[in-house]
């Protein structure tokens, strides 16, 4: 048999769409392909981490287990590590010195959490000190549930999307988190400065602390972490600390390898790098100066060079995609898409802003057309309204009727019902609470809630918890 | 035989009533006619389906059998393409030599054979007989491969057996939560509508997914306009909920299934960002779905064609299997999944080898064994049994010189109407070397017939039908036949005479058909040995499969075991992919298709039927506000709708139950008035069902009413 070799290097949640992409055009059995992970598991699904910090396995996350590439004749070379690669020799090399040849590369090596310079974050030996984590692999989050206890002060420096997930993650173990953010609003790539108000709120009540517009300076410690200090005054008491203060591009091989990058890999509208036959997706790649790192634009982007490889449809043309991302954190609805600022001066913003319920609601219109969206407390119109930016129509002439939620539910918004068992709404749940009910025994006892399918014990902890911390804040206020 | 039954506990001023069930859809009801000249129908309260309760469609379905436009003798035409009168021995030895002579000079293959869902289990029966012993053909495929054949595959995949429902529709109304995909039942099978409302009154739920506002999703609680053909990842996206919020029955799991690991890392690729951007659906209202389903103490899913009829119409359904069979509720009291079947014999239709690839008792053409025993009952030898012929829309787009088939028998379809890219179809049909056509009235495919062969009507003969649970029941005799027409059984008897077959369709009687027939499913799947006329009438029908006089029937299946070798029911790891065609700066819309509740199928019946034509004359294009306006139209101006396949021009209908991206056109009109036109004929890769629910359209005309000025 005599079929090109494909190498896809990296076995990230780009790769594992890739390869489903190539497998449904032919193309498992038109090339030789051949994946090399660094990491020593079957490919899995990075934003579900979560899973794995809560105890979960990593079974429960994999999106392709080693017996997926065996049964599907995919060379998989688990905990390999490319260090080298020759467009000119078409041969690659991993860390064990192993050669491989390849007609056709595909560079899906991701991007690696950015460390920021801080003094005393290293030992003597050059090494992390002890309690320094960053939140980006199953390795990362399963030292980290290892050291984790309940009670334990933690900080996660910086407040962005994966930053307020891992903080959710680590309070869910019971630790005692503060995030500390640069900047003065949370998730500022994706929220404007009121969003960041309403999104700061609802974090603080899930009993996360917040500071804004503190920088990170040094680590004091010996050889484990014991506090931060940061840039101004003061400085905070902690047992570990996580970095998420973004993302950078891994492109050392490719740089080493003499293919074209700014930011990352650049790449034209066939996802081809500057040399013939080597690709880029996902994290690593820089198209049109965007590069992007959700999972919607590289899942496009996979389908764009699976037509392109296979010849499937060989003018398939990858032109960019639409921002959309979203906050995973149960309690707190987060959505952000395109532009959240006013650019020019014709553009129209439309602000809804419902101090009561919580809920913010942001427009940026841009020759009628949408341009963008945030929402906060409430993102039930995201899903539209994404397709409305994808598209491109014409807006209604009444803007109001874009946040009008296309689905009908029933008695969500107002007064959702929490326990779907029981039936149990939540200004329900709340009476009991305020009844006297301040532990989940009494109150599942009194109204039920929780003692079905006990999915919703979690919203009811939530809800106690909020009036507890809203009594408390009463008291000092 | 075939002498009205009267019916003993009714006065004796009712003595000549007679039970039947209605002519139309899947769900045949229970009717009680007078065996006089007068057509009045009413609804059987004690037939446990319909509880008496009938459609506009069944209280009018008498209007047909005296109906002025009835066709009474048969029609050859001549050489200037008239259609005239002949009678029956000379239109019999036309078809006979034209079959013969078409077949010696370019092979048994081409001529071809198009059943129906309308048909009773004994034509169905005979129809796949007459063309694997009388013409030896392997063309032969039927209308029913455009309803069920999505949920048929994805079903036999999942759970070893095809029956539409696996429970009696009365389990409905014992279901605390329902999920109803792309089923619009409140319209198209409107007496069982008391299920759901008996089912709303004892507390449960329902959640509606259609890309319209219906008046089924109008009395849900929660109603999903999801964009057309993003079901696959619908499905997905809710597995990956019931994985997040942990609620799989992994004991279930454990013990009655077998590769529920694909399923899961399959649908770890769908997280709610993926598939909000896929379905317009928001994260909330899916988490709702997924806790309403798994919370309940008993949840359904029934599909009906909105995700079966795409190119990936069996992921879907095995995506919508793979969340209830992870949720633990397959086989449990009132839960499960289920297809609403359509066409009135849909069920039995798609069992006994009127399918291109099928033998009798969902037996399979190409499996040794199965063609071994069908023979036998056949009395011919295996080796002369045809080998499996193309799919429904293959076959049709086959007809004619260039395509290979030369003559085609189409009973009880009108697939002018009915087929996508519907033009091209008209065009193959015109470019036949000959084309018989069985029927009772003249429709648009009888346009383009040489004979046309006038049938007997669903009141005027005895057969049985398999209802969308697996019942099976009794139409039977109510009036006289008229002089003129005769039935299809006796008409394919009589062909098989003229081509050298008769010692195999010696038939008598249509209870004769139906003991070789229940002979011929013994051993298969869809075991009907044990089921006979008398046992119907006491049983109020019988549920197959039946494997014997002494087996009580299986109303109910699943409870132990799954239909695979092992007893275990199987998930499959399945992934959304894009539509056939999806909207594009060209063709900027989506265009979907569906039923009125005053028509059924084709529109050959109903559209004859006074009150119902008077009520829905013709189609309407549903559009949202939003695109009205920026059309400039308004409900009742006339908009030209364009897809690469073709044009067609209908009233606007503006209303907000639709999605502002999407148009809705119901295919029940041929010609100018045929949105079938403009589908697109991708087809599913496993089913072969066409994409009648998703194509690309664009506006590309707009003018005012009639006699109006701009």
């Amino acid at each position: 048999m005599n079929r090109p070799n494909l190498a896809i290097i990296g076995n990230g949640m780009a790769t594992c769409r890739l390869l489903d992409e190539l497998d449904r055009r032919g193309g498992l059995g038109q090339f030789q392909v051949s994946v090399y992970g660094e990491e020593p598991h079957g490919g899995y699904n990075r934003i579900l981490l979560n899973t794995v910090l809560q105890r979960g396995s990593v079974d429960e996350i994999t999106l392709k287990p080693h017996s997926w590439y065996a049964a599907k004749g995919v060379q998989f070379h688990p905990g390999k590590t490319v260090t080298r690669l020759s467009h000119a020799a078409k041969r690659l090399w991993t860390g064990d010195r192993a050669e491989h040849r390849f007609d056709l590369a595909v560079f899906a090596t991701g991007s690696k959490a950015r460390i920021p310079f801080v003094e005393g974050i290293h030992r003597g030996d050059g090494s992390l000190k002890d309690g320094v984590f960053v939140y980006r692999t199953v390795a990362d989050v399963e030292s980290m549930r290892a050291r984790v206890r309940p009670g334990l002060p933690v900080a996660v420096v910086g407040g962005g999307l994966l930053g307020l997930e891992a903080a959710k993650g680590l309070t869910d173990l019971g630790a005692d988190v503060t995030v500390v953010h640069l900047f003065d609003t949370l998730m500022n790539r994706q929220v404007d400065a009121v969003g960041g108000q309403f999104l700061r709120r609802a974090i603080e009540s899930l009993g996360i602390k917040v500071l804004t517009s503190t920088s990170t300076k040094a680590i004091v410690g010996e050889n484990r972490v014991e506090a931060l200090v940061f840039g101004g005054e003061g400085r905070l008491l902690c047992d570990m600390v996580v970095f998420s203060s973004g993302i950078a591009p891994r492109i050392e091989l490719a740089i080493d390898s003499d293919i074209p990058t700014n930011a990352a890999i650049l790449v034209d509208d066939t996802l081809q790098s500057g040399l013939a036959g080597i690709y880029a997706v996902g994290e690593c790649a820089e198209h049109r100066e965007a590069v992007h790192g959700t999972v919607m634009p590289i899942y496009e982007q996979c389908s764009v060079l699976a037509d392109v490889l296979t010849g499937a449809n060989p003018d398939a043309r990858y032109l960019g995609s639409k921002v959309y991302t979203k906050l995973k954190v149960a309690g707190v609805d987060v959505a952000s898409m395109g532009r959240i600022e006013a650019r020019y001066e014709s553009d129209e913003i439309v602000q809804i802003v419902e101090e009561r319920r919580g809920v913010y609601r942001k427009l940026v219109i841009e020759n009628d057309r949408l341009a963008g969206a945030v929402l906060v407390g409430d993102s039930t119109a995201a899903a539209e309204l994404v397709q409305l930016l994808e598209r491109r129509v014409v807006l209604p002439a009444n803007r109001l009727d874009l946040l009008a939620s296309g689905d009908a539910l029933a008695g969500v918004g107002s007064d959702p019902e929490i326990c779907n068992c029981h039936r149990v709404r939540k200004s329900a749940l709340q009476a009991a609470i305020q009844g006297g009910c301040d532990t989940l025994p009494k109150l599942s006892e009194l109204t039920s809630a929780g003692t079905g399918c006990g999915s919703c014990r979690g919203q009811l902890a939530h809800l106690i918890l909020q009036h507890t911390h809203g009594v408390a804040g009463a008291a000092r206020g | 035989m075939n002498v009205p039954i009267p019916i003993l506990n009714m006065s004796d001023r009712n003595a000549q009533t007679v039970k039947t069930h209605c002519p139309y859809c899947a769900y045949q009801c229970g009717i009680l006619m007078p065996s006089g000249d007068e057509n009045a129908v009413v609804g059987d309260s004690a037939f446990p389906v319909n509880n008496g309760q009938l459609c506009i469609k069944g209280w009018t379905s008498g209007e047909l059998l005296g109906h002025s436009t009835r066709l009474t003798t048969p029609l050859i035409r001549t050489k200037s393409g008239q259609l005239a009168p002949t009678n029956w021995d000379e239109a019999l030895g036309v078809i006979a030599d034209r079959m013969q002579s078409l077949q010696t000079r370019y092979g048994s293959d081409s001529f071809g054979v198009f059943g129906s869902g309308a048909l009773t289990n004994e034509k169905a029966y005979l129809l796949g007989k007459f063309a694997r012993v009388a013409l030896r053909t392997a063309n032969i495929d039927y209308n029913g491969r455009y309803c069920m054949s999505s949920a048929a595959a994805g079903s036999n995949k999942a759970f070893g057996i095809d029956r539409g429902l696996p429970f009696p529709v009365s389990d409905i109304a014992r279901a605390s939560t329902i999920l109803l995909v792309g089923a619009n039942v409140a319209d198209t099978l409107p007496p069982i509508m008391q299920w759901f409302e008996k089912q709303k009154e004892a507390g449960g739920r329902l959640i509606v997914a259609d890309p319209r506002r219906t008046a089924t999703a109008r009395t849900a609680d929660l109603h999903l306009p999801l964009i057309p053909g993003s079901d696959v990842a619908f499905a997905n996206g809710l597995l990956f909920l019931a994985l997040d919020e942990k609620v799989i029955d992994k004991n279930f799991i454990a013990e009655r299934t077998v590769g529920f690991e694909a399923a899961r890392n399959a649908a770890l690729a769908y997280p709610p960002i993926v598939v909000e951007r896929l379905t317009g659906l928001s994260e909330a209202s899916l988490r709702t779905t997924v806790r309403w389903l798994a919370s309940a103490s008993s949840s359904m899913l029934l599909t009906g064609r909105g995700p079966e009829q795409q190119s990936k119409g069996v992921d879907g359904v095995l995506g919508f299997i793979n969340l209830m069979l992870a949720l633990g509720r397959v086989g449990q009291p009132a839960s499960g999944y289920g297809c609403l079947t359509g066409q009135g014999n849909g069920q039995g239709g798609r069992e006994h080898g009127q399918k291109a690839d099928q033998l009798p008792g969902y037996r399979l053409i190409e499996v040794e064994s199965d063609r071994i025993s069908v023979a036998k009952v056949w009395g011919i030898d295996p080796t002369h049994l045809p080998r499996k012929g193309k799919s429904a829309f293959e076959l049709l787009n086959s007809l004619g010189p260039d395509g290979g088939i030369r003559g085609l028998l189409v009973m009880g379809s009108n697939v002018a109407v009915a087929s996508p890219d519907a033009g091209r179809i008209e065009e193959r049909l015109k470019s036949l070397d000959f084309l018989v056509v069985c029927d009772s009235f003249l429709h648009e495919t009888s346009e383009s017939a040489h004979v046309i062969l006038p049938t007997l009507q669903w009141a005027e003969e005895e057969g049985t039908m398999t209802n969308l649970e697996g019942r099976v029941i009794r139409r039977r005799r109510v009036k006289q036949a008229p002089t003129g027409p005769r039935g299809d059984i006796d008409i394919l008897c009589e062909l098989a005479k003229r081509l050298g077959s008769g010692d195999k369709f010696g038939f008598q009687s249509t209870q004769e058909v139906f003991e070789e027939f229940r002979r011929a499913t013994a051993g298969g799947i869809a075991d009907y040995s044990g089921i006979t006329y008398e046992r119907i009438d006491s049983e109020d029908g019988v549920f197959w499969p039946c494997t014997s006089e002494d087996h009580p029937g299986t109303p109910r299946l699943f409870a132990e075991r799954f239909g695979h070798a092992d007893g275990k029911a199987r998930f499959h790891a399945v992934h959304y992919r894009p539509a056939g065609e999806q909207p594009d700066d060209a063709f900027p819309l989506y265009l979907t298709t569906g039923r009125y509740k005053e028509h059924y199928n084709s529109g050959a019946q109903t559209r004859l039927v006074g009150p119902l034509n008077a009520t829905r004359p013709m189609p309407l294009a549903q559009i949202h506000p939003h695109l009205a306006k920026k059309l400039g139209a308004s409900s009742g101006w006339r908009l030209t709708l364009e897809t690469r396949r073709g044009r067609a021009e209908f009233s606007a209908e503006v209303t907000h139950d639709i999605r502002t991206d999407t148009v809705f056109v119901p295919f029940h009109w041929g010609g100018r008035h045929a949105v079938n036109r403009l589908t697109n004929p991708a087809l599913d890769p496993t089913s072969r069902m066409p994409e009648f629910k998703v194509a690309a359209v664009r506006i590309a005309g707009v003018r005012p009413p009639e006699g109006r000025a701009p």
